[in-house]
């Protein structure tokens, strides 16, 4: 079963000098934080705050492409954790098939968010996510810490 | 006219990445077979490392970004035919993407390292506009660039 998730937030962790997405339910009830690379968190980034760069990041370009051929994206999933990494799938809607085309979730995020789709995960890649830990750091949070990108 | 008989077309193809250690840029050296032709790209670092790994033929764990892109293009059937660096403008450099998608063509603007690592994993040609050699002031460039050494050509830290 798919559970629609809005981002909360994206987060830097000066421990692993990564950037984390932060997805959250509509009922608060559950959260999903997912490391990415500077240069997908930037493009996430660009994206929640409708910055619109003065030449196309690579996300833009395949938004561009997809735009350009009439291909239409329809959601992105996140849909499994395996050993630590996160995996999704980006659905479209070309000609008149639809497709599934596996992703990085931060790329599918990226994407997404161009392209005003939602983004799911499954039960199951909630309830495999060890979070106790997880929780408890992002708890600690202060509201200051998600800086300008809370949404 | 075919992209083969516009002479204002040169093909050129990816010599080497180079790495700036002061500014964490890379540079993408593009050159003709003959060595006529030298053009020196700053790209971004994700860039860069996405386009020396599709040089080497490499593979990551998970799809990159161009990755994906290439995937996207090939479920949906859509062929990249070639890619052009098309026009320099206040230090920036301009590409166009040409594609079909069912029997059309298109043509589609990017930054030079995204035409770039797109074109190396479709195995599609890439040409610079005859005008971009010509407009680019290059003497200061490429004095800087016979300051690398080989190694520094081949076998750039990752």
């Amino acid at each position: 079963m798919l559970t629609q998730m809005n981002i909360r937030g994206l987060l830097f962790d000066p421990y692993s000098n990564a950037y984390i997405v932060v997805l959250r339910d509509e009922r608060n009830s559950d959260m999903l934080p997912i490391w990415v690379g500077k240069s997908e968190a930037s493009a996430i980034s660009f994206a929640l705050e409708n910055v619109t760069p003065p030449r196309p990041m690579t996300h833009d370009l395949i938004k561009s492409i997809l735009d350009n051929v009439d291909a239409k994206i329809l959601s992105a999933v996140v849909s499994d954790l395996k050993n630590n990494t996160y995996y999704a799938k980006i659905h479209l809607w070309y000609g008149d098939s639809e497709y599934a085309v596996d992703s990085r979730p931060s790329d599918a995020i990226a994407l997404a968010l161009r392209a005003e789709a939602p983004i799911f995960t499954t039960e199951e890649v909630l309830h495999k996510q060890n979070s106790e830990e997880l929780e408890r750091w992002l708890e600690n949070l202060t509201p200051e810490d998600f800086g300008k990108f809370e949404t | 006219m075919s992209v083969e008989q516009n002479t204002d077309l040169i093909p050129l193809g990816v010599h080497g990445v180079l790495i700036d250690r002061k500014t964490d840029t890379q540079i993408v050296i593009l050159r003709d077979q003959i060595n006529a032709h030298v053009l020196p790209l700053w790209v971004g670092k994700t860039e860069g490392d996405s386009i020396r790994l599709a040089l080497d033929d490499g593979v990551t764990a998970r799809p990159t970004s161009h990755d994906l892109l290439t995937s996207l293009l090939t479920h949906l059937g859509v062929t990249i035919s070639h890619v052009v660096v098309t026009e320099v403008q206040n230090n920036t450099y301009y590409a166009a993407i040409h594609l079909s998608a069912n029997g059309l063509e298109r043509t589609i603007d990017a930054r030079p390292s995204d035409a770039i690592a797109l074109a190396l994993r479709v195995k599609r040609p890439m040409y610079v506009m005859q005008d971009v050699l010509n407009k680019r002031n290059g003497d200061g460039e490429e004095a800087w660039l016979t300051r690398f050494d080989q190694k520094e050509f081949d076998e750039p830290d990752a």
